[in-house]
């Protein structure tokens, strides 16, 4: 049975093997598409307790932007915080509750700082003379 | 001519963000001046929780910029949510001697070490309200910001509050007008005595 569908069978990396076919890659930090940074509309940020994970990876599934992420080998869980938009789908999807959802504002730092939201060449050629 | 920039937050504080300038030109409206107060389309505003502005121009005499839909130098930046500032520079274009005010409840202080170097030193004074304890609510308006009619009425919510605290830092109308263009009173006479002006 086995040799039979084997030709319509994908090898899945370990720490890429969860249940559905929802396989897609994170959007890459620092610079790919510097005018599409989701990371400034996020007024509160998921933050995972490590002591209360089980890896069951149900926030990687839940995740609309796929950013939630596998870290430190596949054994932790943590966040791309350039896309993250704190829509908290992640936090109600965790079965032991171990994300919390804790406002923006009591972090320095971890959100990408734009100088307008579309800078367009025409628009930076007003500002030229600042 | 005064130049008004608000930012808000994508759909849920849509409304808020427009009263806030419908507020003020109104009460410029009957105090007799021209005015303009106008939404942004350049930035996609109808998607949640997007940084979005909003605009308004109040003047003496006739405004002749009539086709340009965005304020590239304003004098006055009004921001309804805070956290807004640590992703965008909100202050980008303002003019010298210029006012800002902040919708929170910290210190001036935390939130303006967001704001880069060059643009801090044009401002004149930061104003900080706690325009959400302020307001009952949150008013949310589902029609959209692109050719939208504001059928329920203007200044009910945390707009109010905010319009109330621009008028006192920078003097651009007057109390009277401005508690009677709101339809919240209360919301507009209180922004306007409770803002905590910082001069800089």
């Amino acid at each position: 049975m086995k040799e039979r569908y084997k030709k319509y069978t994908i090898e899945i990396p370990e720490e890429m093997s969860i249940p559905f076919a929802g396989i897609v890659e994170s959007p890459k930090p620092n610079g790919e598409q510097p005018l599409m940074l989701t990371g400034g509309w996020r007024i509160y940020r998921p933050v995972v307790d490590s002591e209360k994970c089980v890896m069951c990876k149900s926030c990687v599934l839940a995740c609309p932007d796929a950013t939630v992420l596998l870290v430190d080998g596949g054994n932790k869980i943590g966040f791309n915080l350039d896309y993250c938009k704190g829509c908290g789908l992640c936090t109600w999807a965790c079965p032991v509750n171990a994300i919390d959802r804790v406002p923006e504002l009591d972090f320095e730092d971890g959100v990408p700082f734009q100088d307008a939201l579309f800078l367009l060449p025409h628009v930076e050629a007003l500002y030229a003379d600042d | 001519m005064i130049e008004i920039t608000v930012w808000a937050t994508g759909v849920i504080q849509d409304k808020e963000g427009r009263d806030v300038c419908l507020v003020l030109t109104e009460a410029a409206f009957n105090e007799g001046k021209f005015t303009q107060a106008f939404d942004n389309y350049v930035d996609l505003p109808d998607r949640i929780n997007v940084q979005v502005r909003k605009y308004a121009r109040i003047s003496e005499s006739q405004i002749e910029n009539v086709f340009e839909y965005e304020n590239h130098r304003p004098n006055i930046i009004g921001v309804c949510e805070a956290t807004i500032m640590k992703g965008i520079n909100v202050c980008k274009g303002i003019q010298k001697n210029g006012f800002l005010v902040i919708n929170t409840t910290k210190d001036p202080e935390e939130l303006l070490k967001y704001v880069p170097e060059k643009e801090r030193k044009r401002l004149k004074a930061v104003g900080t309200i706690d325009a959400l304890g302020i307001a009952p609510e949150q008013l949310i308006d589902y029609s959209g910001s692109e050719g939208a009619e504001d059928v329920s009425a203007i200044g009910g919510g945390l707009g109010a509050a905010m319009a109330g605290a621009i008028a006192a830092i920078s003097g651009v109308v007057k109390k009277e007008s401005v508690l009677g263009a709101a339809s919240n009173r209360t919301a507009a006479k209180r922004g306007y005595d409770e803002v905590k002006i910082k001069q800089l």
